[in-house]
Order: C-alpha cells, then structure tokens, then sequence
C-alpha cells in the first residue's frame, strides 16, 4: 500500500511510518496540512491517514477540499479527541474511518488494509454470494455452507460472519466488529465480542478442517489464511 | 415558629438591650433634669415669699393695719393667676384681714416653713391646693401669713412626668417592634442565603450565591462565599485535571511502548512471545482506564447534551442484552428483557449503549451461577408537573452494594471491598454510566432487589 501519512507530531509520525515500512507498505510523511494536501492532489496514494489538529491547515478542511475536488481515495482521520461529536463531525467530512489516538498500530493497520481492500476491489453490481476456502454464503438466502454441510447460524452471528468473509484473509479488530457487526461505537470493558466469535467459530470449525476462524493475538481475528 | 426565630435572633437581642439601655438612660436624666426644676422651684417660691413678708412688714411699720389691709386688697384684685395668698391675725389668733382662713390646719416644715391644704375657690371651680406659706410675727402680736399655691406647679410637673413615662414606655415598645422587623428581614436575608447554600451543595460546586439584590455586609458576605466557592471549584478542577494530565501525558508513551512492544513480539520465539504478550495485554488495560478517565472528564466538563439524536431505547437495549446474552449464558446466567412499547429519547447512541452495556456487564459479572439479570423499560407518563420518563431498570441477583458504598460506587476508582482482586476492571464502569446518564440529563439510582442490586435509570423522553 502506498499512505500518505499527514502528522506534525513528529514522533508518532515517526513511529507510525516505520511500523508503516516494516509491514509492507510504503509512507509519505507531511507535517502541516497544506503540504499534505499538495501532496496529496500530485501523487497518487492508496490510502491517506491525516490527523484532525494540524498546523496552517486542519485535516477536516484538508479532506472537504480533496472531496470536493473529487478525490476518492479513502481516508482515515487520526484524532487525539475522542468524543463522539467529533467522529460523527470527521466521518461527516468525508473520512472513511476515523481512529482517535492513542492506538494501537495493530488496528491502524488492520482498519488501512480494510479501506484498501474496500476501495481497490470494483463494486461489480450486487455481489450474491461470498466464498472463503470452501465456505459460502448466500447473501439472498441468508444461507451458509461448509463443505456443502448447511450451518444455521443466528441473525447476529450471521452477520458476524459475513463480515469476516467480506474482509477474509484480512485482520478485523474488536472495535471495528463492534463498529460494524453490531453498529455501535464503544468500548466494552469485557471480553463480550470474543463469547460471540468463539459461538461462532464452534459452528463453523468445529466439524470441519481447517479452522478458518483465527485469533491474531493483540490485534483480533482473521477468517481464512492472511491475504497475500 | 418564625417569632421565636427571631427572637433569639442576635440582631434582636442587640436591639432589645439598646433601647433598654438607651430609655433607662434618658428617664435617668430626665429625673435628675425634673429634680433640678423642682429645687429652684421651691427656692424661688420660698424667696418671693420672703420678699412679700418683707415688703407687708415695711407697710405695717409705716402705714399700720390699714395700710396692709389696703395693700392685700389690692393684691387680690389683680386678678394675677400666680398670686399671693395672706392672712393676718391680732394676738388672739382672729383674722383681721386677708383671703386664708384662720382655721387651716398647717404641717410645718423645717426652717419656719408652713405647708397646708385648702379647697381653693378658683374662677368657680374648687381646686384641691397646696401651699407653701410662711408667717411673721409684727411688733404688736399681730401675725401674718403670706402663701403661694404650687398645685399649679405640681400638676405641671406630674403631667411632664406622666409624658415622660409613656413616651419612654412608647420608646421601648415601638423599639423592641422595630428591632423585631429589623431582626426578621436580616434574619431572611440570613435564611435565603442558607437556603441557597444549600442548594449549592445540592446541586454541586459549580453554583454560586445569587448576589445582585443584596446590599452591605450581606451582599460581602455572598461575595466571600462565592468567593470561597470559586476557590474550591478550582481546587477540585485542580486536582482532575492533574489526574486528567496525567493519564493523558502518559497514554502517549505508553501506546509507544506497546507499540515498540508489538515489534519486539514479532521477532521472538513462543515462550518469550507470550510473555510480551501479556505485558502488551497489561499496557492495553491501562491504556483503557486512562481512556475511560478522560471520557470521564470530557463528559462532566462539558455542558450537558445539546443537539443529539432520537433514539429508539427498547431497539438500544434489545442490542445490549443481545450483545451480552452469550457471555449470561456461558456463565449459566438468565439474561432477560422486557418492553412493552417503542420509547424515545434525545442522546448520543454510542454513549447510552456505553451506558447500558456497563451496568448489564457489571449484572452479569457479580451474578451467580443459576442467576437471573432482568433489564426492564417502563415509560413513566407525564404527571401533573411532572414530566414523563422513560425508566429502565437492571435488577441482578448478585451481592448487591451496601447502602453504606452506593454513594461512593459511583467515584472514580472506587470498587467494593469484597469485589477487589475476585473481578477484574478499574472502578470506573460507573463512574462513566453516571456521566453519562447526567450528560443526558438523566438520573440514576441504585435499590436492593432482594437479593441483589437494582439499578435506575430515569432518562428524560424525547421533546418532539
């Protein structure tokens, strides 16, 4: 993946970068918002992260005037405040996820890959039906199929699953289960989401081999083997 | 009630005693005044007495019993309201001349000096009098008395004295009414400001004594307590904000730290991975109660919920018992839901689903095995005054909290003795439902559910 990284914290910026090389992908660094937006409008980059507080020009303005320009390319918004007005404000904007600070590289990187995967896969009309290493799912009748064995699932846990399989082979973090799975924006203080997934894993790797549903420990879980 | 208040009011008391004190004063000094007039009085009478004496024995000398008959005479026909009186007698005690009887019975006083009674024929009317009168005896046995009425003068006198005493007596009563009304106004202005004093502890330190109509010492008085207010406030936002400062200046080194901890996991065998990985875990922990403390904060600093949207709260808490009805289930605990109705309110979504997640995750943490959590909504209509509110309830059949730590449950860090070390969390699970719940405007409780906890939560409906 090709970031573009806008951060005047130079630290974190630091960090963020190397972590960002050492995974795989490649940083552009800027440190004020006119030159990340200069930046942005003259090379093409797979994903951009822009902090909310940034020198000469804030990141909610920077990212209005790429959208406006037609820019398309997602975006995640960095923010040291956490209240809810400001991600509903920075979402609003036309950022595509929103992480505030401080977090954990883990799910900086599992939320990028999913804005990638999001963005550079072609929305091909309605997809019907997802498959994962010999699980499919039919998405009209809500059918799920293992190695041709049927698996009823609950309402809950479907979805769950079919947001695994939506982004198989990529790491999904609690938070963003939460977010997505169950369309709240919270911290549970307890380990509510690992009692859903391991429900579901039972139904679906129990009888079957390999297990697909993988815990990546200190980030979150995975469903098939990690995407090249 | 209110009479005995102000009764022993001190403003009271110290009006009281001044105006006693000031009349005894007064009526003192007045006596002696009165004292002093009646002295010069009489001496003046007794002089002038003495002077006619003088003058009727210059004319008997010179002009004989004739003479001073005619001179009495003449006396009396004036017609002067302060007049002498005479008597003259012979030798046998017979009158002679003048308007005295013989017969009047004299007390007498020291130094020659008679006194005596008589009805006093006065322009018609009969006057009790009293006289001062003094005789003299002439070279031949005749005897003459010459006299003064001072009934005029005592009835004079005693009328100022009467005066006196009532005006003193009027002095003391519209005194003491007076400080009566003076005690109770500033005894109100004392009571209103109690009254507001207690509204701001009530009502938390960021009230203030309302100061604008008091005047003088009173409104000096608000002003230092406000004053004292102020101080406190800013004591109190002092200390947050250093715990707040704290938890923020640490949170970034420590997400760098589990950050550079997550690098060196990568390149470590298993048995030394696990053991990062549990260190990353704690930083995580920590990571997550200094975020729960700055929400905290960011919630109780800020006003209250402007704006927000409609929600749906029987839709909001079939989620929550939902979300949490595998982990009841593992722990062989009946999760349980009842609604009866769509009910609104105005809020964040994400903050009550917080909110509600906290207190049904704390229910099924503290209850046994085999026990029941119930999660009621009820819809509180509109009565009279009082506005509707949607009520929800989270009853558990745990331990319950003491009466004795349901106040402080709610304070940062504060967990249940007995709770400490056999569960795990941070102590601010609360505190963040309660800043939420006043965030919104809301109130909330907490009641035996015999046994058990049963929380409250009152939050106001949506207007529109």
């Amino acid at each position: 993946m090709n970031i573009l990284l806008v951060e005047d914290d130079r630290d974190v910026g630091d960090f963020i970068c190397s972590e960002l090389v050492s995974a795989g992908h490649s940083c552009v660094r800027k440190l004020n918002g006119e030159d990340g937006l200069r930046e942005a409008l003259c090379s093409a980059f797979d994903v951009l992260v822009i902090d909310r507080m940034l020198p000469v020009m804030d990141g909610i303005t920077l990212i209005k005037t790429l959208r406006n320009g037609g820019s398309r390319t997602p975006i995640l918004v960095l923010s040291a405040l956490g209240e809810v007005d400001d991600r509903v404000r920075g979402l609003h904007s036309g950022a595509d996820d929103y992480l505030v600070k401080p977090f954990s590289m883990a799910e900086l990187l599992a939320r990028l890959e999913v804005l990638h995967r999001r963005a550079s896969i072609p929305v091909t009309g309605a997809t019907t039906s997802l498959l994962v290493e010999g699980m499919q799912m039919d998405l009209l009748s809500q059918r799920v199929t293992r190695q041709g064995v049927t698996i009823s699932l609950q309402p809950r846990e479907y979805k769950l699953l079919e947001y695994l399989m939506r982004h198989a082979g990529q790491v999904v973090t609690r938070a963003m289960l939460l977010e997505h799975v169950w369309g709240y924006h919270f911290d549970p203080q307890t380990n509510v989401i690992d009692v859903h997934v391991s429900r579901l894993r039972q139904k679906i790797d129990k009888d079957f081999e390999p297990a697909l549903l993988v815990t990546v420990r200190g980030a979150g879980y995975r469903l098939g083997p990690e995407a090249q | 009630m209110k009479a005995r208040k102000v009764l022993s009011s001190i403003t009271f008391r110290t009006i009281a005693r001044y105006v006693v004190v000031l009349s005894a004063t007064v009526f003192l000094l007045l006596a002696a005044l009165y004292g002093y007039f009646t002295y010069t009085y009489f001496s003046d009478m007794s002089d002038s007495i003495v002077d006619e004496l003088d003058t009727l024995e210059l004319i008997y000398r010179g002009q004989s019993l004739p003479g001073v008959e005619q001179y009495i005479d003449d006396q009396r026909s004036d017609h002067a309201v302060d007049r002498y009186y005479y008597l003259v007698m012979d030798a046998q005690g017979a009158k002679v001349a003048g308007d005295l009887p013989s017969t009047s019975r004299y007390s007498e006083f020291s130094g020659g000096w008679l006194g005596f009674q008589m009805d006093l024929l006065e322009l018609g009317a009969s006057v009790d009098a009293d006289f001062l009168a003094r005789p003299v005896v002439f070279d031949d046995g005749y005897k003459a008395i010459v006299a003064r009425n001072y009934a005029d003068a005592v009835e004079k006198t005693g009328l100022v004295f009467r005066t006196l005493i009532r005006a003193m007596i009027a002095t003391l009563l519209l005194g003491l009414i007076g400080g009566y009304f003076s005690a109770s106004a500033t005894l109100d202005r004392v009571e209103r400001l109690k009254s507001e004093l207690s509204t701001v502890i009530r009502g938390g330190p960021g009230q203030r004594l309302y100061v604008g109509k008091e005047l003088g010492s009173v409104r000096e008085l608000a002003v230092l307590m406000n004053d004292i207010l102020n101080q406190m406030e800013s004591l109190m936002q002092g200390v947050r904000r250093v715990s707040d400062n704290i938890a923020h200046d640490l949170r970034t080194p420590l997400t760098r730290m589990r950050n550079h901890l997550s690098v060196l996991r990568s390149g470590l065998d298993h048995s030394s991975g696990e053991e990062v990985e549990n260190i990353i875990e704690e930083c995580d922990d920590l990571l997550a109660s200094f975020n729960a403390l700055l929400r905290i904060s960011a919630l109780e600093a800020g006003s209250a919920l402007s704006g927000g949207s409609k929600i749906e709260l029987s839709t909001l808490l079939c989620d929550v018992v939902e979300l949490y009805e595998p982990v009841a289930e593992e722990k062989g605990v009946k999760l349980l839901f009842e609604t009866s109705q769509l009910q609104y309110c105005t809020g964040e979504v994400d903050l009550l689903f917080q909110m509600f997640a906290n207190l049904v995750d704390n229910a099924v943490k503290y209850t046994p095995v085999n026990g029941v959590v119930e999660v009621r909504l009820q819809l509180r209509p509109p009565q009279g005054t009082a506005a509707g509110v949607n009520s929800i309830i989270i009853a558990d059949s745990g331990p319950g909290i003491g009466l004795a730590d349901r106040k402080n449950v709610f304070r940062r860090f504060f967990r249940v003795e007995s709770s400490r070390g056999e569960q795990p969390g941070h102590g601010l699970g609360l505190s963040l439902v309660q800043a939420i719940v006043l965030y919104h405007r809301g109130s909330i409780e907490l009641g035996n559910n015999n046994p058990g906890l049963q929380v409250r939560v009152k939050l106001p409906l949506a207007t529109s």
